[in-house]
C-alpha cells in the first residue's frame, strides 16, 4: 500500500473511532432528555421510540367528491371519494378531539387547544378560539363535545366538577352565552349533546337532561343510571324517538316520558349514527342496524383489515372484527371507521366490503406535560432560588477570601506562608465527612447555647460553602497571580503606590479572568454538592441536589418525571458552562499543566 | 528575638492582613473540626449520646478495635466490603479515566474540520451534575426498563437474558462506568492542554529520524505529558476515594442501599453517621481513611519528586 493511501486510511479510521466515541459519550445525555418527554408507560414496557397518538376514526363526512376522515389525534384526512386516495392532510395535534362539519369549515374542539376552525378548501387552520372555561387541568379533560343547532355552535367538556354549556356564534366568532347546567343529579359530567326541535338533549354521566336553550332552563332530568351506569355517551334521534348509548348498550327512549322503551343492544357501543329511519350502532365487533320503521335488527362483522403491532395496516389481509366508531352513508355505500384510522366501504346492496383504506398515523406524542407534572410535584422554584442564593453568595465570598489569600501567598514570602500552603494542600486530602461530622454537631450545639439557628439557614450554608471551597480556589488563583509580572508592581511602587493601591489598581484588574474562571468552577462545584447540603439544610433552604433526591426517592416508578427533573437540573449548568467555557478551560488547564 | 519577629511581622503586615479572613474561616471550618473529629473517634457518640456532644463517654480505641479487629462487629463486615469496593473502584476509575482521556485527547489534537465543536461535545458529560449522573445511570441500569439491558438483549442480542446490574457483583461495574463517563472529559481537557504545549519540532526531528508513531508516543508524548498525568492520577485517587454523589444517587435514587458490591467508603460512613447516627464510628473510619490518604499522597509525592530529580 502506498504511503499516502495508508495515511489517508488511518486518518479516516481514527475519524470513525472518534465519531463512535462521541456518540457513545453523548448517548446517556440524549437518552435522559428523550425519556423526559416520553410517556411513562412506554418507558415501563421498554419501548424505545416515542408513541404515536391514537388515530382512531372519529367521524367520516363527505362533500362533493371528497371524503373526510377525521381521527381522534386531530388528523384531518381528505380523500378522493372514488379512489380513496389522499388529496390533503393536516393534523391539529389535539387531544380529546371532537369534530363538527359545516359548509365551509371543520370545527375541532379539543382539551389542549380549545376550539379550532379549519378551512375546507385548502385544509388550513384558519382560527383558534379560546374557550371561556375556568382553569382546567388539560390532562384531566376526558372528552369534548361539539354540536351545531339553531345557527350556533354548542360545546362542552367532560371534566370533573364542570357543568356548563358554551354557546358560540360562528358568524360573529364570539361566545354568546354560557349556561349553568347544575341539576338534581349533580355533581355530574356532560358527555353528549343532541339538539332536537327547540330543545337540547344533554347526556350526563347519570342520565339525560332536557334543556330549553331559549330561556336557558332545565326542563326535565331523567335518571338512567340503571341502564347506563357510566353515562350517556351518545345520543341520536330516530323516528321521533331518541337512541341513547354508552358502555352498557343502546336503548330506545321516548322523549315525552323519558322512559326506556326498548333495548336495542346490550354491550359496549362505540359509535352511533342515524341515516333516515335507520340507526347504526357501532359495537366492538362490527355494527348493528336498528330499523325504526320495522323495528327489526340486522348487523355485520368482519369488516376491517388487520394491523401490525406498530399500528400500521396490513394491506389485503383477512377481514377481522373491530370496534366501529364512525359511519357515513352515501347512496348504497356505507363508510365505516375503526381504530388505527381504518376505513372500510361496505356496499349494502352487494352485502360485502368493496374497498378499504386507512388514515395517516397519529402524530408523535411529545409529553411536555411531564415537565408540568414534575414542576407541580417538586418545589423546583424554591430549590432553584435556594441554590442560586447559596451557591452565588458562597462563590462571591469564597472568591473574596481566596483572592486576598492567593495574592499574599504568591507575592510575599512571609513567615508561616509555607505552613499555610501546606495546610491548604492538606485540606484537600481530608475526607469531607471529617469536617461534616463536627460541623454538624457544632452547629446544633451553638444553636442550643445561643438560640440562633445555624443549621438549616442560608447564612450557615453560605458560610460553610464559602470557606470550604477557599483552599481549592487559592490553589488555582496562585497560578494566575504568579503569572502577573512582578516588575509591574515594583514599577508602580516606585511611582508611589501603597501596597494596597498596587493590589487594587494594578494586580486585581489583571487577575479578573482568573478570578472569573475560578469563581465559575466554584459555583458549579457548589451547585453539584450533595453531602453537606443533605445534612445541613432544612425544608426551606434545600438546594437542588437535595430537593431532587427527595423527589426521585418518592417517585421511583415515575421515570418520566425523574428524567424531567434531571434534565431541568442539568440544562442551567450546561448553559452557564458553555457561555463561559473559554474562561473555565483556560483557567483550569493553566493551573494543572504547570504542575 | 521578639523584636526581630515583630519587625518581620510589620514588614509583611499586608500579607497577614490578606490571609487573616481565610485563616479565621479555615480555623473554624477546617482546623478545629479536624481535631474535634479526631477526638470524636474516641467517643461512644451514637444516637443516644449525640446530645452530650464532646461529653459523650470516652471509650479510647474501642471504635478502632471494632473497625479493624473485632470480627463480631457488624460495621467491620460492611467496611471490609466497602474498602474492597473502594480500592477496585478508585483504581479502575482513575486509570480508566486516564486511558480514555488520553486516547480521545490524541484523537482531537489532530487538525480536522469541526475540531472546536467536537472538543466541546466531548466535554458534555463533565458538565452533567454528579447527582444527575447517578440518577441517570441508575435509570439506565434498571433490569427491565433500563436502556442498557434493552440494547444488550433486545436490540443487539449480545446477552441471552437481562442481567441485574444494581444487585450482586455487577454493581461494581454499574458504579465504575458512570464515574469514568463523568470524569474522563476533564482528564482529556488537561491532557489536551499538555499536548498543545509539546513543541512540534520534537516530532519533526523524530520524523526525520524515521521513528514510528508508536515510538514517538512513548519517547516524546508520554514523558512530556508526565506532569499532567501525574496530577490527574493524584486527583483521581483523591476524588474517587471520596466519591459519594454518583453512588448514593444510583441506588433507589438516593433512597436505597448500594449493597455489598456497590457500597464505597463514603456512602458507608454517611450511612453510619447520618442514618444510624453513629458519629463516633463515622469519625473513626474517617480518621483511618484520612491517615491512609495522607500516606498514599506522600508516596505519590515521593515518586513524583524522585522522577523529577532524575529528569533533572
Amino acid at each position: 500500500m502506498p504511503y499516502y493511501l495508508k495515511k489517508k486510511v488511518i486518518k479516516w479510521a481514527v475519524h470513525l473511532v472518534m465519531i463512535i466515541m462521541l456518540l457513545v459519550t453523548l448517548f446517556p445525555i440524549g437518552w435522559m432528555m428523550f425519556c423526559s418527554v416520553k410517556e411513562n408507560l412506554d418507558i415501563l414496557i421498554g419501548k424505545i421510540p416515542l408513541s404515536r397518538a391514537h388515530n382512531n376514526t372519529h367521524e367520516i363526512f363527505a362533500d362533493h367528491d371528497s371524503l373526510w376522515v377525521l381521527t381522534s389525534d386531530g388528523g384531518i384526512n381528505k380523500w378522493d371519494i372514488k379512489s380513496l386516495k389522499e388529496t390533503g392532510y393536516v393534523s391539529a395535534q389535539t387531544s380529546s378531539t371532537h369534530y363538527l362539519f359545516d359548509k365551509d369549515y371543520i370545527w375541532v374542539s379539543s382539551a389542549n387547544k380549545g376550539l379550532l376552525r379549519f378551512e375546507k378548501n385548502n385544509i388550513k387552520k384558519s382560527k383558534e378560539f379560546k374557550m371561556p372555561l375556568p382553569e382546567l387541568d388539560k390532562a384531566k379533560v376526558v372528552n369534548t363535545t361539539l354540536v351545531s343547532g339553531w345557527g350556533k355552535i354548542y360545546l362542552t367538556v367532560q371534566y370533573q366538577g364542570y357543568e356548563g354549556l358554551i354557546e358560540f356564534n360562528p358568524a360573529t366568532e364570539k361566545t354568546t352565552r354560557v349556561f349553568d347546567l347544575t341539576n338534581k343529579l349533580s355533581p355530574t359530567q356532560i358527555r353528549s349533546l343532541l339538539p332536537v326541535g327547540g330543545k337540547m338533549w344533554i347526556g350526563l354521566d347519570k342520565g339525560l337532561m332536557k334543556f330549553d336553550i331559549k330561556n336557558g332552563k332545565v326542563e326535565a332530568v331523567y335518571d338512567l343510571s340503571q341502564y347506563l351506569p357510566i353515562g350517556v355517551a351518545r345520543l341520536k334521534a330516530v323516528g321521533g324517538k331518541i337512541v341513547i348509548s354508552g358502555n352498557n348498550g343502546a336503548f330506545l327512549l321516548d322523549p315525552a316520558t323519558g322512559k326506556v322503551i326498548k333495548t336495542l343492544y346490550a354491550d359496549n357501543v362505540l359509535g352511533l349514527k342515524v341515516f333516515g329511519d335507520k340507526a347504526y350502532i357501532g359495537t366492538n365487533r362490527g355494527y348493528k342496524i336498528y330499523d325504526a320503521k320495522t323495528g327489526g335488527m340486522a348487523g355485520h362483522e368482519m369488516l376491517f383489515r388487520q394491523v401490525r403491532a406498530d399500528g400500521t395496516v396490513i394491506k389485503d389481509s383477512e377481514f377481522v372484527p373491530s370496534d366501529v366508531s364512525a359511519f357515513l352513508k352515501v347512496g348504497e355505500k356505507l363508510y365505516i371507521g375503526t381504530t388505527f384510522g381504518r376505513i372500510s366501504v361496505f356496499n349494502e346492496k352487494l352485502n360485502k366490503v368493496v374497498d378499504t383504506s386507512s388514515a395517516r398515523q397519529g402524530h408523535l406524542v411529545i409529553s411536555w406535560i411531564n415537565y408540568v407534572d414534575m414542576w407541580k410535584n417538586v418545589e423546583f422554584g424554591l430549590y432553584l432560588r435556594n441554590s442560586f442564593l447559596i451557591c452565588g453568595l458562597a462563590t462571591v465570598f469564597a472568591m473574596m477570601l481566596s483572592t486576598l489569600a492567593a495574592y499574599a501567598l504568591s507575592r510575599f514570602d512571609f513567615p508561616g506562608s509555607k505552613v499555610f500552603s501546606m495546610a491548604i494542600l492538606a485540606t484537600q486530602m481530608v475526607p469531607g465527612m471529617m469536617f461534616l461530622l463536627p460541623t454538624y454537631s457544632n452547629f446544633v450545639k451553638m444553636t442550643e447555647f445561643t438560640g440562633i439557628p445555624i443549621k438549616g439557614t442560608f447564612y450557615g450554608m453560605v458560610f460553610v460553602y464559602s470557606v470550604f471551597y477557599v483552599p481549592f480556589s487559592i490553589w488555582i488563583l496562585r497560578g494566575f497571580f504568579a503569572a502577573i509580572p512582578a516588575e509591574l508592581e515594583e514599577a508602580s511602587r516606585i511611582d508611589g503606590c501603597s501596597p494596597l493601591q498596587v493590589f487594587w489598581y494594578i494586580v486585581l484588574p489583571l487577575a479578573v479572568p482568573g478570578i472569573i474562571a475560578t469563581g465559575v468552577y466554584v459555583f458549579l462545584t457548589t451547585w453539584d454538592e450533595l453531602m453537606f447540603a443533605w445534612v445541613l439544610t432544612s425544608a426551606d433552604t434545600m438546594t437542588i441536589p437535595v430537593g431532587i433526591r427527595n423527589f426521585v426517592g418518592n417517585y421511583q416508578n415515575r421515570f418520566d418525571l425523574i428524567m424531567a427533573a434531571a434534565t431541568v437540573a442539568t440544562v442551567p449548568v450546561m448553559i452557564v458552562f458553555f457561555m463561559l467555557q473559554k474562561y473555565i478551560v483556560k483557567g483550569l488547564t493553566a493551573g494543572a499543566v504547570k504542575g | 528575638m521578639f523584636k526581630k519577629l515583630w519587625k518581620r511581622f510589620v514588614k509583611y503586615r499586608i500579607a497577614y492582613l490578606f490571609i487573616l479572613p481565610t485563616a479565621i474561616g479555615m480555623m473554624l471550618l477546617h482546623v478545629v473540626p479536624i481535631f474535634q473529629g479526631i477526638y470524636m473517634s474516641f467517643l461512644d457518640l451514637n444516637q443516644f449520646t449525640l446530645n452530650q456532644y464532646l461529653g459523650a463517654p470516652f471509650i479510647g480505641l474501642r471504635n478502632f478495635y471494632d473497625i479493624l479487629i473485632n470480627g463480631n462487629s457488624p460495621i467491620r463486615l460492611g467496611l471490609v466490603e466497602a474498602t474492597r469496593n473502594t480500592i477496585i473502584y478508585t483504581a479502575v476509575v482513575t486509570f480508566g479515566t486516564l486511558f480514555i482521556g488520553l486516547i480521545v485527547a490524541l484523537m482531537v489534537n489532530r487538525e480536522f474540520k469541526g475540531k472546536g465543536l467536537v472538543r466541546t461535545l466531548f466535554l458534555f458529560p463533565w458538565v452533567v451534575p454528579t447527582y444527575v449522573t447517578g440518577i441517570l445511570w441508575g435509570f439506565m441500569w434498571q433490569k427491565e426498563v433500563g436502556i442498557i439491558n434493552i440494547l444488550l438483549k433486545d436490540v443487539f442480542h449480545i446477552l441471552p437474558t437481562k442481567p441485574f446490574w444494581l444487585i450482586g457483583p455487577n454493581t461494581l461495574w454499574a458504579i465504575i462506568i458512570p464515574t469514568i463517563w463523568r470524569y474522563w472529559p476533564f482528564t482529556m481537557l488537561l491532557l489536551l492542554a499538555g499536548l498543545q504545549q509539546i513543541p512540534e519540532e520534537l516530532y519533526e526531528a523524530a520524523d526525520i529520524d524515521g521513528a514510528s508513531s508508536w515510538r514517538k508516543f512513548w519517547m516524546i508524548t508520554w514523558p512530556l505529558l508526565r506532569p499532567v498525568w501525574a496530577i490527574s492520577i493524584l486527583f483521581g485517587l483523591i476524588y474517587n476515594v471520596y466519591g459519594f454523589n454518583i453512588v448514593i444517587m444510583m441506588f433507589g435514587f438516593g433512597a436505597g442501599f448500594p449493597g455489598e458490591w456497590g457500597d464505597i467508603l463514603m456512602t458507608n460512613i454517611f450511612r453510619n453517621a447520618f442514618m444510624q447516627w453513629n458519629f463516633g464510628m463515622g469519625a473513626a473510619i474517617s480518621v483511618l481513611l484520612m491517615i491512609t490518604m495522607i500516606i498514599i499522597v506522600n508516596i505519590w509525592f515521593y515518586y513524583y519528586r524522585r522522577a523529577e530529580e532524575i529528569r533533572g
